[in-house]
C-alpha cells in the first residue's frame, strides 16, 4: 500500500490527547489536595506547579506536530514532535520522582503517561524511518 | 582552655539527632534507668517486670500513618503463657488508600523541625522572629512593634478620645501640676474628658514678676485649642471671669473680664499675678471641642514671698447638658457614690395640666443633694466610738463596696426610751435619709421611673422572753441591702440597681437598776448583692423575604 502514515501512531496520539486532559486535571486537583492536607510551603509548591503547567504548554504543539507530521507523511514535524516528547518525558520523570509529595495515585498516572510517551516515541521513529526511505 | 571552650560550644551548637527508628522509640519510657509500669517498650524492663504488667499502655509505635508502607513496632502481652511475657513484632504497615504518600522530597513534612540553637551570631535574628507577641515568617514586612507608641503621635482618629491630650497650635493645653515634688511643672498636658484639679508651688520674685511667664494671664490663653486633633480648626480660649484676691485673702469679682490684666510691679507688690486658673471646655458628643473658657484668680505678691501656690482646674461639659456628676454611664461604676434623692410630696398633677400650664409642667422629679457624696450615707465610725458624741459623721455609700460601721452606746438608768430611740434613728439614718435610689448611674432627675424606691423594714429582736416587760424598742442596727443586676449586652454589662431594702432592727430596752450602765453596740452595714440572672445569648431574627407584586400585576383580569 502506498500509505505510509502509521495508524497505531495516530490512534495513540489521539488517546494520548484525551488522557493528557484527564492527567492534567487530576494532578492539579491532587496538588491542591496536598497543599491543604500536608504542609506545603510556597517555595516547594511553586516549582511543582510550574512543571505541571510547562508540561501542558509543551503538550499542545507536540500533539499537533505529531498529527500533522503523521498525516502529511512529513518527517520534519514528526522529528520536532519527537524532540518535544523528550522534554515532556523529563518533566514527567520530575513529577514522578522529585515532586514534594508523591502519592500512590501520582505514581500510577505518571507511569501510564511515561509508557504512552515511550510507545509513541518508538512508533514515531519507525514512521520517520518509513517516510525517509 | 580555648579549644575546650570551642569544643563545648560546638557540642552546644548541634542539637541531638532526632530518633526515627520505631524500634527504638518509646513514648512511655519516662523514668531514666528504671522500669515504667505497663510500658512494654521500655528497654530498662526485664522479663520479670514484663510478667507483672497487666496491659501495654503503648501498643503500637508508628510514624506518619499517611505513608504507603512503613515499619511499625507492635507490643503486646501474652497473658496465656505462664509467666506472661511481652511480644515485640516489627511489621510493615500498609496504607491501602490511593492517596497515601509514596515518597516525599521534603524532609520536614513528616518530622518536627529541630529548633535552631541560639548562638551569639543568630540571637538577634531569632529574637526578631520569635520575640514578639506573634511569630511571623517575614519579620521585616509585618509591623511587630509591640512597644506602645506615644499616644499623641499614634492618634490618627478625627476626634478626641478619653485621656488623649488636648492639642493646641504649638503643643498641648498645659495644666501645671506638681511632679515628684510640689513645684509646678508646666509639662503636664490636660487629657480630654479628664477632670483634674491640681495645686502646686511656683517660685517667684517680686522684681522679675512681669517677666515670669507663668504669672501672666497671657500664658494660659494665648494658644488656641484645636477642635479635633491634627486639624486646622481653632477654638480660642475666652476669659470667662476674673476674680481679684487681695493680700488678706478677700476676693472680688471684676465686672468686666475682657481687659487683659498683666502682672505689674507697683510699690513693692506684684499685682495681677495669676493665682488660679479654672478651664471649662465644652465639647460635642462626637469628641470635638467647641468652646473653651478660662476663669482667673489674680492676686498680689508681696516682696517677702519667695513662692506662691497656684491652683488649676479643668472640667469638661458636653454641649446642651447640665454638668451633673454621674456615677456611671449608664451602669454604676464600682467606687462611685450611689445617687439617691426624694420625691416631693403633694404635687400629683395629672399630665393634662402640664400641657395647658407649661410653667407648671415640672411636677414630678427627684430632688437630690448637690453634694454627690451625701446622697446616700451611712454612719461613719469615729475614734471615740461613742454614738451620741459623733453625730453627723457620715460616709457615702459607694457602689460595690460593702461597708460595716458602728458605734457604742452607753445606756444609763436615767435615759428615757423615746428620745433615745429617736436619737439612735437619727444616728443610724442620718439627717436626710433618701426615699429613692437611681437605678442607673446616669438616671436623670426627671425620669421618675428610673429611680428605685427604698423599702423600709422593721425587725424587732426580742432579747429575752419577757415580752411584756416594756414596749419600748430602740433601733440597734441598720442594714441596707442593695440588689443589683448586670444589664445590657454580654460583652459590656452595665450595673443596674434593682432593689434597695433598709432594715432597722430594734430591740427592747431593759430597765436598768439605778447607777448601773450598759454598753450596747450599734451597727450599720451596706451589702451589695449581685442578682444577675445568667446571660442568654440571643440571635438576630432571620431576615424575611418581603416580595410584593405590583398592584396591577394581573392587569387585564383584575
Amino acid at each position: 500500500s502506498s500509505q505510509l502514515s502509521s495508524l497505531p501512531l495516530q490512534i495513540l496520539l489521539y488517546v494520548n490527547g484525551i488522557y493528557y486532559i484527564f492527567y492534567f486535571l487530576a494532578t492539579l486537583a491532587m496538588i491542591i489536595y496536598k497543599s491543604q492536607v500536608f504542609s506545603y510551603p510556597d517555595d516547594f509548591l511553586a516549582p511543582d506547579l510550574a512543571v505541571l503547567f510547562l508540561m501542558a504548554i509543551l503538550e499542545v504543539p507536540r500533539l499537533y506536530l505529531g498529527f500533522k507530521g503523521n498525516l502529511t507523511e512529513a518527517e520534519a514535524p514528526l522529528g520536532l514532535s519527537l524532540g518535544l516528547t523528550v522534554g515532556s518525558v523529563l518533566l514527567c520523570v520530575y513529577l514522578l520522582l522529585w515532586q514534594t509529595y508523591v502519592l500512590w495515585a501520582d505514581v500510577l498516572l505518571n507511569a501510564v503517561l511515561l509508557s504512552a510517551y515511550g510507545l509513541e516515541s518508538g512508533l514515531k521513529v519507525s514512521a520517520i524511518a518509513a517516510f525517509v526511505s | 582552655p580555648a579549644d575546650t571552650r570551642d569544643a563545648a560550644q560546638a557540642r552546644v551548637r548541634s542539637p541531638p539527632a532526632p530518633v526515627t527508628d520505631v524500634a527504638r522509640l518509646c513514648v512511655c519510657d519516662l523514668l531514666v534507668a528504671q522500669c515504667d509500669i505497663n510500658c512494654c517498650c521500655d528497654p530498662d524492663c526485664s522479663a520479670e517486670d514484663f510478667s507483672l504488667f497487666t496491659t501495654c499502655s503503648v501498643p503500637v509505635v508508628i510514624g506518619d500513618s499517611q505513608l504507603c508502607s512503613q515499619k511499625a513496632a507492635v507490643y503486646s502481652l501474652d497473658v496465656e503463657a505462664n509467666p506472661p511475657e511481652r511480644i515485640f513484632k516489627l511489621i510493615d504497615q500498609v496504607n491501602p488508600s490511593i492517596f497515601c504518600i509514596h515518597a516525599t522530597n521534603y524532609k520536614q513534612a513528616l518530622y518536627l523541625k529541630s529548633p535552631e540553637i541560639p548562638t551569639p551570631e543568630n540571637f538577634d535574628q531569632l529574637l526578631d522572629k520569635f520575640g514578639g507577641a506573634t511569630f511571623s515568617a517575614e519579620p521585616d514586612s509585618w509591623n511587630l512593634d509591640t512597644d506602645a507608641q506615644n499616644p499623641p503621635e499614634a492618634n490618627e482618629t478625627s476626634r478626641y478620645e478619653y485621656g488623649v491630650p488636648v492639642q493646641t497650635e504649638d503643643a498641648f493645653l498645659r495644666l501645671p501640676s506638681p511632679v515628684v515634688s510640689s513645684w509646678c511643672s508646666d509639662a503636664n498636658p490636660a487629657g480630654f474628658l479628664v477632670n483634674q484639679a491640681t495645686k502646686c508651688i511656683r517660685s517667684v520674685s517680686v522684681e522679675k514678676c512681669d517677666s515670669i511667664q507663668a504669672l501672666s494671664m497671657l500664658f494660659y490663653i494665648n494658644s488656641s485649642i484645636l477642635a479635633v486633633p491634627k486639624s486646622s480648626q481653632m477654638v480660642n480660649i475666652t476669659v470667662q471671669s476674673i476674680v481679684v484676691q487681695s493680700l488678706n485673702g478677700m476676693r472680688t469679682l471684676l465686672s468686666s473680664s475682657d481687659v487683659l490684666r498683666l502682672p505689674t510691679v507697683s510699690d513693692e507688690l506684684c499685682i495681677n499675678a495669676v493665682l488660679g486658673v479654672n478651664y471649662h471646655i465644652t465639647h460635642t458628643d462626637t469628641g470635638e471641642i467647641i468652646e473653651a473658657a478660662a476663669a482667673f484668680v489674680l492676686g498680689a505678691i508681696s516682696r517677702e514671698a519667695l513662692s506662691i501656690e497656684q491652683s488649676f482646674k479643668i472640667s469638661f461639659t458636653q454641649e446642651n447638658t447640665q454638668p451633673v456628676p454621674l456615677s456611671g454611664n449608664p451602669g454604676y461604676v464600682v467606687g462611685l457614690p450611689v445617687r439617691a434623692g426624694f420625691q416631693p410630696q403633694g404635687y400629683p398633677f395629672p399630665a393634662a395640666f402640664s400641657f395647658n400650664f407649661p410653667q407648671l409642667c415640672v411636677t414630678s422629679g427627684i430632688i437630690q443633694s448637690s453634694n454627690k457624696h451625701s446622697q446616700l450615707t451611712i454612719l461613719h465610725s469615729t475614734s471615740t466610738q461613742d454614738c451620741l458624741a459623733a453625730q453627723g459623721a457620715r460616709a457615702p455609700v459607694l457602689f460595690g463596696y460593702n461597708m460595716v460601721s458602728g458605734c457604742k452606746l452607753r445606756i444609763t438608768a436615767a435615759m428615757k426610751c423615746q428620745p433615745l430611740a429617736q436619737t439612735l434613728l437619727d444616728v443610724l439614718k442620718g439627717q436626710s435619709f433618701p426615699e429613692y435610689v437611681a437605678s442607673f448611674g446616669n438616671s436623670q432627675a426627671q425620669d421618675v421611673l428610673d429611680w428605685v424606691p427604698i423599702t423600709q423594714l422593721h425587725i424587732s429582736e426580742q432579747m429575752f422572753s419577757h415580752t411584756l416587760q416594756s414596749s419600748c424598742q430602740i433601733p440597734v442596727s441598720l442594714g441596707i441591702e442593695v440588689k443589683w443586676t448586670k444589664y445590657g449586652s454580654l460583652v459590656n454589662p452595665q450595673a443596674r440597681i434593682v432593689n434597695v431594702t433598709a432594715t432597722i432592727t430594734t430591740t427592747t430596752l431593759k430597765q436598768l437598776p439605778s447607777g448601773r450602765e450598759r454598753i450596747i453596740p450599734i451597727t450599720s452595714s451596706v451589702v451589695f448583692t449581685d442578682i444577675s440572672s445568667p446571660a442568654e445569648p440571643s440571635y438576630k431574627a432571620w431576615p424575611t423575604i418581603n416580595i410584593k407584586l405590583p398592584f396591577d400585576f394581573f392587569y387585564p383580569f383584575v
